[in-house]
């Protein structure tokens, strides 16, 4: 009876408010948030903007919030109707944020983060998402491993941090760690906003995982009107060009083996042959005694049937991706779907990579205090990966060893397999290498507002990746003849992560001034990877290949591993006034990827944050934000290997097929977590009403028990073990500012700077240096990571000819020695400073956007260039031009030896070799046309329309010879850091492409 | 009702906190150290798994031991139409960043033979005991031996002062070894063979030392020695009254793999291993029809001692063969199975072939002239077709052992050490080419002559191990 009175007492006084809510240019605003302050009643708007409300009697103000708009709050009265127009929120300032566990406003930031939100997405279509990333964050540097189509890049958040434990960040799809792979199997259209997080206030709360900082990604979500939209792409891709370097062609080939005064090619050889036969020629006849004219002759022949081996084998690839979304909101249910496709060639005959995949992503509030969503996402991709072997299977390769003066094809139409033995065409044609993979992605959750100010939220997402290569090396393949069988291998692997998040969360105003913000949670991961190879030989036909067709069984292997993390977590936030904000966190993991002396870890940071531009105090005309920022704090690295800390004897090892075990690693029970500790401060500001904006930080992030390997003396039978070696640091500075030099209502035009430096340098190892695995370079105190280490070359001697080495004492030799090595004090393949400059000029209905990029201060060492001029010690091979400009007498002054003294034919690992790795890049350059408003909406369908013409890398200024943008030495050489070597991998390219964007 | 619920969800965020154990987690394919020596299996699996190591030591038997050490020496002459491979060994360019694999791989084998050796005394004295620890024991010894060959001078070069690799017994991985006296290291290597003399088992199957392995393993360490009287009888052990060599039908069959005659120990590659180094360190089959692409071809006043009518010849030498539009006199003999992929064979570390004419030179040298001379009869009869008996004497005997020596051991790593053993320099011929008749591209002018003494007769240490190992000093003609 009483509760019956209260309802209805309660029912008799509510009211109802009506209103429309519009957005800057008075267009309703669909699937704005509208509620009672300081309750959860609210409601969300309709397409027409519209809104009906319910509201106690003791509403007093009505909140009104959309993404992508300032937050608006209007005092109700008594009225019942209330309209209200939102202003977007382009100030930096006042963006909301993704960070760890939790969306916050940007302003309440007291960490170093770079974000990127969809609407730089949209206009900068490209195939993977780091690409993007590229210049456009600071103190982010995103290197593409190579031109292979669907290649990881490698990104690093403020330097190298680690060494052995992958320096790679943390990376977040919805919640979920996903490695690189799996990332690039994210279809870039899908993602709604990234977050890296850079500095420990940032990162700590992500524990053992965060110390390279921490890439958040969160994928679209539905809003507004539904709407359908077509993205469509067609261009086409090229290998980016040589600088500084040219290989030479027929003539200067044969003219440079002519004059080494003993090589005789095989391809001459025959021809002299063939002519001695038919009486040319007089028996005996060699390139070396016939005339000038007949060896000219012979050349002129030879030339004529000869190939522009990088025209042959450097294809125009083409690339073409379709895409549709369908997304939208209503009242309760929200909703993002899409579907693309993306088709790539790469500029390697027969390289291709494809992904399709799909998204779908629903937010159903099923009581006003209780939501679930799921983010679903599979994506596959296919793959043919061509070799990047250190041969003539290798095509990029083979356009630098094969000879200009060999045709392409033989007489009876067939690849010709030149003197190298090997036609890359023919190994890509019948020696396949098939990948494909299938990503899926899901994320569920459930969140519940209790208490007024508390959210429960709890999440379990899996990331599933499956792996699956079919190598098929085809009966009557010129390989299957040198090697002496045909062979199927099927392999792969899948990996199975799953993570179940649980938080709560308390946010809490009072008194208009402070705002609490108080998140706790606990978090277990677990992964599994399994792993399996199968082959078969002796197949009926090539056409068949499945490995029930063959003989027999021939190999057959599977493995497996694991690793878990427990973690707990809690983070706090406290802000006064919008004026003062203090943050702090703490994390607590264990892994099983430690010694168990060793499992659990505590991380945690503060930060604290003064906006000066809303002090009372401070009021500068110019000025139209200040805000001063600093943090310090720890987060760690557990990016080993699974088993590291134990000693073992491996199993997976025969003799006589019969099972054997052999040691295989050291035991380190004291093995521990990386710890890396940074400080950060940071300052940004706006002037002139935001039109002139900035941002500067300085960053000191400390490596502690840096993971590595502790060598030990080969005398031992162990070259190392796992283990905790020194420490390193990576200071810096990164600047960003942008000025928005026109901002007319039909002419805007903006340039935007970004600037990042960084100094790395290893402070303290267990011994005074160790030479790293690759042999170039060391580690050293003092010197930033991997400096190399090597003989310096001092030139041709111009008396002898001879090559000269500074001895270690500095004085010259002829002679090499390898224990003349030094440390190349500053010469480290570490990038020391990067960035872009971009600009935006919008006039009326075109926008044309470039952005140049620029990066610089590292060393690399160029195998390349080491093949290529190699004071013909191997003659049987092409060469750069440049390699016939040798010495040929006293005083000649060149960089290359005699090449008849055959003292001389031999190449070492020298400085002469170790180039800068500076270049200035036109990294992208885009012009589109966006259909008028007015025109479209005569269509009645219409949404939007955009057409453009995107080129990437068109312009390319360096000192390097060859191309100096290296990821990865090749992707079949193991052994280098990125950066460090150059060997014959996938070239890198440049594009030009045609896309169209239409909305429904 | 309300707050039962969130009691419900307040608990269920700790659902995700599971318990410490969840951390322990272990490798699928390897087992801890501690744990790997408990059971007699055990030690059949370590036993294994040191052959296994023998055989994936890359400088060593199944890696490119069959090429290096010929074409430093006057063997082997490099085919400028190949790849160009193991160029600073024939151009006697290698310095101390070339070495690595031979210093690390050695130390690498004797690990998993120390591991054995201090692991077995814990298991009942026997058969399998005596075994593993003699298997053990031979192993360590002939790698040491074999380290030694590369790293240090003759032993009929060297003073009490000079020294070489430590012969380190122990699994401790804190040790920075330094060098040690040649001659005391000759000592051990003859102590542990001799102990596994007494040890190991008659037979252990192909692939496996046993007791005539050990046997001929000592021969050969007492002719590097000088030390004739422990040769002969170590060579009368291994190859017992009526050796078998085995006979002219039979000796193809080695390189093929169908016979185990004649060889005491070799490293066993089955198809399923399919490492095929040790043919492609000599060649590829390229082209249709296939061609052999050499790497190295036989050098022509070797090529010209195959005569016709030894086996050998027909086995080892393909002679005048055609790649592309010239003729190349080609080593044949690591081409592999028959009907299997090619270069695909086992590693043939010691033949009866080599302790036979260990005990011959040793025969000579001690004055037993008509032994030597016999046992030189007995292996030509077992090679050269209707071969009639020569009394051998004097220096004509001495010759016809080395001669013989030379070609049966050829491409099989012997030679280089064969001169430096007996203080010989290396002279090659520079009026000769690559090709089989004498013409191509000769030795570079300045690699004639390598004079007796030179560095390059001993290779130099790891400038990687110097550098890590303050206690190891290079070796001083290197420095």
């Amino acid at each position: 009876m009483c509760m019956c009175l209260c309802i209805s007492q309660a029912w008799a006084q509510n009211r109802t408010i009506t209103g429309k809510v519009t957005d800057d240019n008075k267009q309703p605003l669909f699937g704005a948030s509208v509620s009672v302050k300081g309750t959860t009643i609210g409601t969300i708007t309709d397409e027409h903007g519209s809104f009906t409300l319910t509201v106690l009697p003791t509403a007093k103000t009505l909140l009104f919030t959309a993404i992508g708009f300032e937050n608006k709050e209007i005092s109700i009265g008594d009225r019942t109707a209330v309209d209200v127009q939102m202003t977007s929120s382009n100030s930096v300032l006042s963006e909301v944020v993704v960070v760890g566990y939790q969306t916050i406003r940007k302003k309440d930031l007291t960490a170093a983060i770079s974000s990127i939100s969809s609407k730089e997405l949209s206009d900068k279509p490209l195939p993977t998402f780091t690409q993007l990333l590229q210049g456009q964050a600071t103190g982010v540097q995103v290197t593409t491993q190579s031109g292979r189509p669907g290649v990881n890049a490698y990104i690093r958040v403020r330097g190298i941090g680690s060494i052995n434990a992958a320096p790679d960040p943390l990376i977040i799809v919805d919640g979920l760690p996903v490695s690189t792979t799996a990332f690039a199997l994210v279809n870039p259209d899908d993602i709604d906003d990234v977050t890296v997080l850079k500095d420990a206030s940032a990162t700590a709360i992500y524990g053992s995982r965060g110390g390279n900082g921490v890439v958040v990604v969160s994928t679209k979500k539905g809003r507004g009107k539904a709407t359908l939209s077509y993205n469509f792409q067609y261009g086409g891709v090229r290998a980016q060009e040589l600088k500084n370097a040219r290989m030479m062609n027929a003539m200067e080939k044969m003219q440079y083996e002519y004059e080494t005064g003993y090589y005789q090619n095989p391809i001459l050889d025959s021809m002299i042959a063939n002519r001695i036969t038919s009486g040319a020629l007089p028996a005996g006849a060699n390139i070396f005694n016939v005339t000038d004219a007949q060896r000219l002759g012979l050349w002129q022949t030879a030339a004529s049937r000869g190939t522009d081996w990088r025209k042959q084998l450097l294809v125009k690839a083409r690339i073409a991706t379709h895409e549709i979304t369908l997304a939208g909101g209503a009242d309760k249910f929200s909703y993002y779907f899409s579907l693309n496709k993306s088709d790539n060639e790469g500029v390697l005959y027969g390289s291709y990579w494809n992904r399709t995949g799909g998204r779908l992503n629903v937010e159903y509030q099923a009581m006003d205090w209780f939501k679930i969503g799921t983010n679903l996402g599979v994506s596959a991709t296919k793959e043919n990966q061509v070799r990047e072997a250190y041969n003539n299977q290798n095509a990029y390769g083979a356009t630098y060893f094969t000879n200009p003066y060999e045709p392409a094809f033989l007489p009876n139409g067939k690849y010709n397999p030149t003197l190298q033995n090997f036609n890359p065409q023919e190994g890509a044609d019948n020696n396949p290498q098939v990948f494909n993979r299938i990503s899926s992605f899901a994320t569920m959750y459930g969140e519940g507002k209790f208490l007024r100010y508390l959210t429960l939220k709890s999440q379990f997402g899996i990331n599933y990746n499956t792996f699956k290569e079919e190598y098929y090396l085809k009966k009557g393949s010129n390989l299957a003849n040198i090697l002496g069988y045909d062979n199927k291998r099927d392999g792969g692997n899948q990996d199975f992560l799953y993570v179940f998040t649980n938080t709560a969360n308390w946010r809490q105003t009072l008194a208009n001034k402070h705002n609490i913000n108080v998140l706790a949670g606990t978090e277990f991961t677990r992964s599994s990877f399994y792993s399996y190879s199968m082959q078969a030989r002796n197949f009926p036909t090539p056409s068949v290949n499945t490995l029930e067709n063959a003989a027999g069984p021939y190999t057959a292997t599977t493995s497996r591993a694991e690793w878990s993390l427990i973690s707990y977590f809690a983070t706090a936030g406290y802000d006064f006034d919008n004026r003062y904000s203090l943050t702090a966190s703490v994390r607590t993991d264990g892994s099983s990827r430690f010694g168990k002396n060793n499992q659990f870890a505590n991380f945690w940071s503060v930060g604290a944050a003064w906006d000066i531009y809303n002090e009372h105090f401070f009021k500068l005309d110019q000025l139209s934000a200040l805000k001063l920022r600093a943090s310090y704090g720890t987060a760690g690295n557990n990016n080993i290997g699974n088993y590291t800390s134990l000693g073992t004897y491996a199993l997976n090892v025969k003799y006589n097929d019969l099972p054997a075990a052999v040691p295989t690693q050291l035991a380190n029970p004291d093995l521990t977590w990386e710890k890396l500790k940074q400080y950060n401060i940071g300052l940004e500001f706006g002037f002139l009403d935001n039109r002139l904006l900035g941002t500067v930080d300085y960053y000191n992030r400390r490596t502690n028990d840096m993971l590595y390997q502790k060598n030990v003396s080969y005398g031992t039978g162990f070259a190392s073990y796992q283990s905790n070696v020194g420490d390193m640091r990576n200071k810096g500075i990164e600047l960003s500012l942008g000025y928005d030099v026109i901002r007319k209502k039909d002419l805007l035009w903006n340039v935007r700077a970004t600037y990042s430096h960084n100094d790395n340098e290893v402070l303290s190892l267990y011994t005074d240096d160790v030479v790293d695995a690759s042999g170039l370079g060391k580690l050293k105190v003092g010197q930033p990571v991997n400096t190399f280490y090597m003989v310096r070359w001092a030139g041709i001697d111009p008396t002898t000819g001879k090559n000269n080495y500074y001895k270690k004492d500095g004085t010259i030799t002829d002679v090499y020695n390898g224990a003349d090595a030094v440390n190349l004090n500053g010469k480290a393949p570490v990038v020391k400073y990067f960035g872009s400059v971009f600009t935006t000029l919008r006039y009326k209905q075109f926008d044309l956007s470039a952005q140049l990029y620029y990066s610089g201060g590292n060393y690399i060492f160029n195998y390349i260039y080491r093949d290529m001029e190699n004071d013909a010690s191997d003659p049987t091979s092409n060469l750069y031009v440049e390699a016939l400009t040798y010495w040929k007498k006293p005083g000649d002054k060149v960089i290359n030896a005699n090449i008849h003294d055959a003292s001389q034919r031999v190449s070492y690992n020298t400085d002469r070799y170790l180039q800068k790795g500076d270049y200035v890049s036109l990294r992208d350059i885009t012009l589109a046309y966006s259909l008028d408003n007015s025109l479209l909406r005569k269509t009645r369908i219409l949404k939007a329309l955009r057409v453009y013409l995107q080129a990437t890398n068109l312009w390319l200024s360096t000192k390097y010879k060859g191309v100096p943008e290296v990821g990865q030495i090749n992707s079949e050489t193991s052994g280098y850091q990125p950066g460090q070597a150059q060997l014959y991998g996938f070239p890198q390219v440049k594009a030009m492409t045609l896309g169209v964007n239409v909305k429904f | 009702m309300k707050k039962l619920t969130y009691y419900i969800l307040a608990g269920s965020l700790f659902l995700g906190a599971c318990s410490k154990s969840e951390l322990d987690l272990f490798p699928y394919n390897q087992v801890e150290t501690k744990q790997a020596f408990n059971t007699e299996q055990d030690i059949t699996l370590a036993v294994n798994g040191m052959y296994n190591r023998l055989k994936s030591s890359g400088s060593y038997y199944s890696g490119s031991w069959n090429i290096i050490w010929d074409c430093i020496a006057d063997n082997l002459i490099m085919n400028q139409s190949g790849r160009l491979s193991q160029q600073k060994y024939s151009k006697w360019q290698y310095n101390s960043t070339d070495t690595h694999g031979m210093y690390q791989g050695g130390y690498t084998i004797v690990r998993t033979a120390n591991a054995i050796l201090e692991n077995i005394e814990k298991f009942p004295a026997g058969a399998f005991k005596d075994n593993a620890k003699g298997e053990a024991l031979a192993v360590r010894a002939m790698t040491y031996f074999d380290m030694s060959r590369i790293f240090s001078k003759a032993y009929v070069n060297a003073v009490d002062a000079d020294s070489t690799i430590n012969y380190t017994t122990t699994t401790d991985y804190n040790i920075k070894l330094p060098k040690e006296p040649l001659k005391g290291f000759y000592d051990k290597v003859i102590a542990d063979l001799t102990q596994a003399y007494s040890l190991i088992n008659t037979s252990n199957g192909a692939g496996r030392l046993n007791k005539a392995a050990v046997a001929g393993l000592l021969s050969r360490v007492y002719l590097y020695k000088g030390d004739w009287t422990n040769c002969i009888t170590a060579a009368n052990n291994a190859l017992g009254t009526t050796p078998n060599l085995p006979s002219i039908a039979n000796f193809p069959g080695i390189w093929t793999d169908v016979t185990e005659a004649g060889v005491l120990f070799k490293l066993k590659n089955t198809n399923t291993d399919n490492v095929n180094t040790l043919g492609v360190n000599y060649y590829q089959a390229v082209g249709n029809p296939l061609q052999m692409k050499s790497e190295y071809v036989i050098e022509y006043n070797l090529a010209q001692l195959f005569q016709p009518g030894d086996v050998r010849t027909t086995t080892y030498v393909a002679k005048d063969s055609l790649y592309q539009t010239n003729r190349y006199n080609q080593v044949v003999k690591w081409r592999g199975r028959a009907g299997q992929p090619a270069g695909v064979l086992d590693a043939k570390v010691l033949r009866t072939a080599e302790v036979l004419l260990n005990r011959a030179e040793a025969e000579y040298r001690s004055g037993a002239t008509n032994a030597a001379s016999d046992d030189v009869n007995l292996l030509k009869t077992n090679r050269i077709n209707g071969w009639t008996n020569v009394s051998y004497s004097g220096q004509a005997l001495l010759d016809e052992i080395l001669l013989q020596r030379r070609l049966e051991l050829a491409f099989e790593g012997d030679r280089f050490f064969d001169l430096k053993r007996r203080n010989q320099p290396i002279v090659r011929d520079g009026t000769k080419g690559d090709k089989s008749n004498g013409t191509g591209i000769s030795y570079d002018p300045n690699t004639l002559t390598m004079p007796v003494g030179s560095k390059l007769f001993l290779m130099p240490f790891p400038q990687l191990e110097l550098d890590f190992n303050k206690n190891l000093t290079q070796n001083p003609e290197w420095r």
